[in-house]
């Protein structure tokens, strides 16, 4: 047992644990506060890994951009204070399917690794990643870039207000 | 180059014409009749020619491969076509009868509005059936199957203002498609087994074969004759097909499509000569059928329904022949030629007699009719002769060896299967003894709306005559002057005498006897008459009007269950995993509620049925993996 | 800090991409900068011609073998082949999509987020609709090039991605029934996301066993690797659950019936044509080149999935009354043919798959193509009994239906035939026989829901309120003549195509 051993438990329980109370709440604004508590327990495992883009990354956008937008998301629509009743569905089918493929998944794992070891001798820093992605990666990387081009016009062609109406009526109808 | 080669000319002219008068519309309705017939016309003669110059030629087998079709790896199925003595006399007898029918159309469907394009469906139908018969593989002669089976529907949904035509159609399609997937299934057998479909391939490798493989590629080669041929189990859609439309179309069914199957079976010879238990099977579902279709033609009273179960009946003892294999091969090919003509004169004649009687197809409403119309008449007693089977005629001499070949067997399947044949006889004498009196002499039944039959017109009765003197004379003919059994040994094997159960002379005079006495009780119940509705009878005629239960059977063992399932899936797809869901949830969000008015299925639902898939599939993947399986 | 050493990238192989992205592209911008009434034929004009632009590249680029840009991209003859024909489907599709002279403004509305059937929401169905539609597509054919050329798992992934998110888009913006339309795309999007969250663990799993991701990678690795098989296996098992769902697979095809029926006849035209081919150029690709060795034990198995797919496509259309669901569950039984024809695991399998994509794909477009023609006053008519009697009412309409629905039945003379024959021959060859009857029974099933479609219009009389069938524009008309043509053609003479497929199958590792 190293430390960083004992670090990885001690993370990957707490990271499990705030997603059992993510889905167990009844608070609609606690759900997205647990999570990111276990968003940023994995965060911490990442950095334990050595794998520190990957794991400010995953602060930066997990952490700040999703979990901010979900939470503005709950308040815009409904902003709901203390517990919301109708999210007490019957849990065992849940429970049945997450916990079924979650075990079973880690029993996948355990057993193909079993007690074999990785070396790490590289640390994940934002160089070599860097590296990785313009040299091997490089295509894929800029058809992202395309991918999120193509979501860019996607968002507008759904979201945008009413387009070609010479606004006979003032804007403030709600109609926009 | 041979003159030969120019043999897919036969196909390709009416296959022409049957698309410009499909293509052309309206604009063909004045001249596209005379164009279906010309066409056909050319393409009889165009194949006596063809016959005549295999005649001249030692070899007496031609085949030409025109382009190829499909190259599929180790596959190659060329669009090929052969002409051989075999293909020969299918020709002649598609083209022949199919002109004449052409020709007699012209005034039967004088009056009608979609005469062109029933035309048009005709040439289809023929280009199809030639298809079917002159293809050198087995790929050639399903397209040729499909095509047949694709015109086929279109006739019989010709009359579509019918309720009665579409579900025959409906029926028609249905049991076709069980032989259809039988004989696909075979050729992927030969495929899989021997590497090709050529005939010559596929013969030659027989020997190759085991016996399981060759049993059942026999069989499934018969049950796909049994659906195009409406033999048992299959034999239901067939005189439903032909009581819809007109008796011209009703004729396609009798004498030219149906015989695909007997041309199947006969064509694969080499395979069912190589397997006795298959054989066996042929012959025992032509046996029954021939009973079959002979006890309920006795029970109906619909003109063309007779004649339609007479057919099933008259394809039983073809299928008979074809079973009992060697030289009975040939007695069945000369049967099929022999019936082609004098069903046609009984099919053309009962048009003759609901043209004067209004479309009246109760012959119990018919009678006397011998003195208003006599040529009807006389060639309709020359038909009804011949199919009876009295010699001279042709059917005596046609269906009598098929008799005496069934005695032929070894064992005690000689007395089974002829005694059956016997009886078959005995009882056609008396079914179309009582259709044929009770239509033309005893007392008058009319309707009250018919004040004085007519004759009719010469483009009608002129295809009759003809007709007429072919039942006369092709039986006879055939087997003596023709010697037809000669011209098939190349394609059908020798005629090896056998020794019968009982001396031939014993049977021919029994097979005479029996006629003469189904035909003489039936002239004695029907001299005068019959009443003019259905009469309470015992189990046997109401079970024989009721088709022998075979539709009621049908029905409970295939369309029932098939009607359940349906519904039990339509409320699994609609709701089936929604209620799951549901009951295991128990609740519904109230604004899903209105969204499941709309669509089925909630995402969630989906999602789990996704997941529970992806389980499943890891799960045996991983079985694979950890040798759970093995 | 070392050099950074960019990888060789061949731009004449990538050169079919970049054409569409670009157009893509120039297509925003013209959003941007021409004027809306003029953006239109402005639009559709870009749009063919980049696709035209993109066949040419691609034909360019037959008999090319080489894996390029860092080992992500592989040209080889089933990506020219495919490649090819997702450009000749989707110019097709593209001619229905751009149709506006059956409905005023075209099949498209311009806000695909008003709520259904507020008072905004009915006013946007008269007007013309949005021509983001056009750049929309071009990235999805784009992605769905990339996707057939993807020789490693991540590309492969980023191209799933980039086809899917326009499909998603694309669905959601239906003229008539907008809330079925939202509701489909909502389900799509979903549905997809979720699949491809199997897809992408199942890359993690494989990373764990090969320590690569590239399929050459994966070919050695799976001859031995330090690592239990059994990460190989979840992975492959995962990432075909990926690979399934797109090609509609069951029990992966939930949500076919609904996204077919919700989203605008002729995005579902070329979904149905180009994803599939899209779907199963990936899958051939993944089974062939990086886990051939390990065919033996997935055989199995994805025979199971083939025949299951085959059964639920067939049993479950019997029971349809929408054509368009029709039509899914019909797709849904195809891709079991398909996956036949992929499992031959042959030279011939992949030949013949490739054969079969092509011919179903004409023959499905025309299909969905002659569906957006018969229309009454709330749009298509799609429910089967407002068929009725259609035959009497416009006989040439309905004979070039009934043509495609024989096809679709596998009767000889038609595409649909020479193509399942095709794929049974070279399941067949390679010792196959329990699919190629399960198929072949199916496939007779198959046949009655395409018969009560013929019966209907032939056989029934016209009603009153039996829809009219709309004289197509010349887009349409072109669309169809060329669905109806291919499936015809295809049918008399298939040798040339099928030659073509052969002598284009070898996979490059």
């Amino acid at each position: 047992m190293t430390v960083s051993d004992v670090l990885l438990l001690g993370l990957g329980a707490v990271a499990v644990g705030a997603a059992l109370l993510v889905v167990t709440t009844r608070h609609l604004v606690r759900a997205g506060l647990y999570l990111v508590v276990a968003l940023g327990a994995v965060a911490g495992i990442y950095l334990v890994l050595a794998a520190e883009l990957v794991a400010w990354v995953q602060v930066l956008i997990y952490v700040g951009a999703v979990v901010v937008l979900l939470l503005f998301a709950v308040m815009l629509t409904r902003a709901p204070i203390g517990p919301s009743e109708d999210l007490d569905r019957p849990g065992w089918p849940a429970l049945l399917v997450g916990g079924g493929s979650g075990l079973g998944l880690a029993a996948l794992l355990v057993d193909a690794y079993r007690w074999s070891t990785v070396d790490r001798d590289q640390v994940g820093d934002a160089q070599r990643l860097g590296t990785e992605i313009f040299r091997s990666w490089v295509l894929p990387f800029e058809v992202l870039s395309v991918l999120l081009l193509a979501a860019l016009v996607g968002a507008i062609v759904v979201s945008r207000p009413e387009v070609g109406r010479a606004r006979p009526r003032p804007p403030d109808r709600g109609e926009r | 180059m041979s003159y030969l080669d120019s043999v897919w000319l036969l196909i390709a002219i009416p296959l022409v014409s049957a698309g410009v008068l499909l293509v052309l519309g309206r604009r063909a309705d004045r001249w596209g009749h005379w164009l279906g017939c010309a066409s056909v016309g050319v393409a009889f003669v165009l194949g006596l020619s063809y016959f005549i110059t295999l005649r001249g030629q030692d070899d007496r087998s031609h085949s030409v491969d025109l382009y190829q079709y499909m190259p599929v790896g180790g596959l190659k199925v060329d669009v090929g076509l052969l002409f051989d003595p075999l293909s020969a006399v299918f020709v002649l007898l598609i083209t022949g009868v199919g002109f004449l029918i052409h020709v007699y159309a012209v005034g039967y469907m004088a009056g009608d509005g979609g005469r062109r394009r029933f035309f048009g469906y005709f040439n289809l139908f023929v280009a199809a059936m030639l298809l079917l018969v002159l293809g050198n593989n087995y790929v050639m002669l399903y397209v040729g199957w499909e095509g047949v089976g694709v015109a086929s529907y279109l006739l019989i949904a010709f009359w579509y203002t019918r309720p009665s035509a579409a579900t025959a159609g409906k029926k028609a399609f249905v049991m076709n498609r069980v032989g259809d997937a039988a004989l696909v299934i075979a050729i992927f057998l030969m495929f899989a087994t021997l590497g090709s479909t050529q005939y010559a391939d596929v013969f030659a490798g027989v020997g190759r074969l085991g016996e399981g493989t060759l049993l059942a590629l026999g069989l499934l080669l018969l049950l796909g004759a049994c659906g195009k041929s409406g033999q048992f189990p299959l034999q239901a859609w067939l005189p439903d097909a032909m009581e819809g439309p007109t008796p011209v179309s009703a004729l396609i069914h009798a004498a030219t499509m149906v015989t695909a199957g007997v041309y199947l079976i006969a064509r694969s010879n080499p395979i069912f000569n190589a397997n006795s238990t298959a054989q066996t099977f042929v012959v025992a579902v032509g046996a029954l059928t021939l009973l079959i279709g002979c006890i309920i033609g006795c029970a109906k009273d619909d003109i063309k329904r007779v004649l339609a179960w007479s057919t099933v009946s008259q394809i039983g003892y073809m299928f008979l022949g074809v079973g009992l294999g060697g030289g009975a091969y040939a007695l069945a090919i000369i049967h099929l030629l022999a019936h082609g003509f004098f069903k046609a004169g009984l099919f053309l004649g009962a048009g003759s007699v609901m043209h004067a009687m209004h479309d009246q197809t109760d012959i119990r409403r018919f009678g006397g009719l011998w003195r208003y119309m006599p040529i009807t008449y006389g060639t309709f007693l020359v038909a009804w002769l011949a199919i009876i089977g009295l010699p001279p005629l042709s059917g005596y001499f046609t269906k009598e060896p098929i008799i005496v070949a069934a005695f032929e067997r070894e064992g005690w399947t000689a007395w089974l299967f002829g005694w059956a044949a016997l009886l078959g006889a005995a009882i056609t004498a008396f079914y179309m003894t009582r259709l044929f009196w009770l239509t033309f002499h005893g007392p008058k039944r009319w309707t009250d709306d018919i004040e004085h039959p007519h004759e009719s017109p010469p483009v009608m009765t002129v295809p009759l005559v003809l007709l007429a003197v072919g039942s006369v004379a092709a039986g006879g003919l055939m087997v003596s002057a023709l010697s037809v059994t000669d011209w098939l040994t190349p394609v059908l094997g020798e005629h090896a005498e056998r020794e019968a159960v009982m001396p031939h002379g014993v049977i021919t005079a029994l097979s005479i006897v029996f006629t003469v006495l189904g035909g003489a009780l039936a002239w004695a119940l029907f001299r005068n008459g019959t009443a003019l509705v259905e009469q309470p009878a015992g189990p046997v005629v109401t079970a024989a009007r009721k088709n022998l239960y075979t539709d009621a059977f049908n029905e409970a063992v295939f369309e029932k269950p098939g009607i359940y399932l349906t519904r039990a899936l339509v409320y699994l797809d609609s709701k089936g995993i929604d209620g799951l869901v549901n009951a295991l949830a128990a609740t519904v969000g109230g604004g899903s509620g209105r969204l499941r008015r709309l669509q089925t299925g909630f995402v969630r639902s989906y999602a789990t049925s996704i997941l529970t898939g992806a389980l499943l599939v890891v799960a045996a993947f991983l079985a694979v993996n950890y040798g759970w399986l093995s | 800090m070392s050099d950074l050493q960019l990888p060789h990238i061949n731009y004449a192989a990538l050169a079919p991409m970049l054409i569409l992205f670009g157009a893509a592209c120039a297509g925003i911008l013209i959003e941007a900068f021409v004027p809306r009434e003029r953006r239109y034929p402005v639009q559709l004009g870009l749009s063919l011609a980049g696709v035209v632009a993109a066949g040419v590249a691609v034909i360019t680029q037959a008999g090319t073998r080489t894996i390029t840009a860092g080992g992500a991209i592989a040209v080889d003859g089933p990506t020219v082949f495919l490649q090819g024909a997702i450009l000749a489907l989707g110019l097709v599709a593209l001619l229905f999509v751009g149709e506006r002279s059956l409905e005023a403004g075209g099949p498209f509305v311009a806000q695909a987020a008003l709520i259904a059937g507020s008072e905004p929401d009915r006013r946007q169905v008269v007007r013309p609709g949005a021509t983001e539609v056009y750049p929309l597509m071009l990235f999805a054919i784009g992605g769905m090039e990339l996707f057939v050329a993807a020789n490693d798992l991540l590309t492969m992934f980023v191209a799933l991605e980039v086809f899917s998110l326009p499909l998603y888009l694309m669905c959601a913006l239906a003229r008539r029934r907008r809330l079925l339309s939202q509701e489909a795309a909502l389900k799509y999007f979903l549905l997809g996301s979720y699949s491809s969250g199997f897809f992408l663990f199942g890359i993690a799993l494989i990373y764990g066993f090969a320590g690569r991701v590239d399929f050459a990678g994966i070919h050695a690795a799976a001859l031995g690797s330090d690592r239990s098989n059994a990460l190989l296996y979840g992975g492959l098992a995962l990432l075909s659950i990926g690979l399934l769902f797109k090609a509609a697979a069951a029990p992966f095809h939930v949500w076919t019936p609904d996204v077919y029926q919700g989203a605008p006849t002729p995005v579902t035209g070329f979904m149905a044509a180009c994803t599939k081919v899209a779907a199963f150029g990936a899958l051939l690709r993944v089974l062939y080149v990086a886990f051939d060795r390990v065919s033996w034990d997935y055989r199995p198995v994805l025979g199971v999935v083939a025949i299951l797919t085959m059964l639920v496509g067939a049993v479950f259309a019997v029971t349809q009354t929408d054509l368009k669901r029709l039509l899914a569950y019909s797709s849904i039984a195809n891709a079991g043919y398909l996956l036949v024809g992929v499992l031959a695991m042959s030279k011939d399998g992949l030949s013949s798959s490739m054969f079969y994509l092509v011919a179903y794909g004409f023959t499905v477009l025309a299909a969905f193509g002659t569906l957006t023609l018969v229309r009454d006053a709330d749009g298509e008519a799609n429910h089967l009994s407002r068929w009725a009697g259609l035959g009497r009412r416009s006989p040439v309409f309905a004979a070039a239906f009934t043509f495609l629905l024989l096809a679709f039945a596998g009767i000889p003379l038609t595409s649909g035939f020479t193509s399942k024959f095709a794929v049974f021959a070279a399941a067949l060859d390679d010792g196959q026989t329990w699919l190629v009857v399960a198929g072949v029974i199916t496939s007779m099933v198959l046949a009655f829901p395409y018969l009560r479609v013929v019966v209907m219009m032939w056989l029934s009389e016209p009603a009153e309120s039996t829809p009219t069938v709309s004289i197509p524009g010349v887009l349409t008309s072109t669309g169809l003549a060329i669905g109806v043509a291919a499936t015809l053609v295809l049918g008399l003479v298939p040798a040339p195509l099928l030659d073509l497929s052969t002598k284009a199958a070898e996979f490059v590792r």
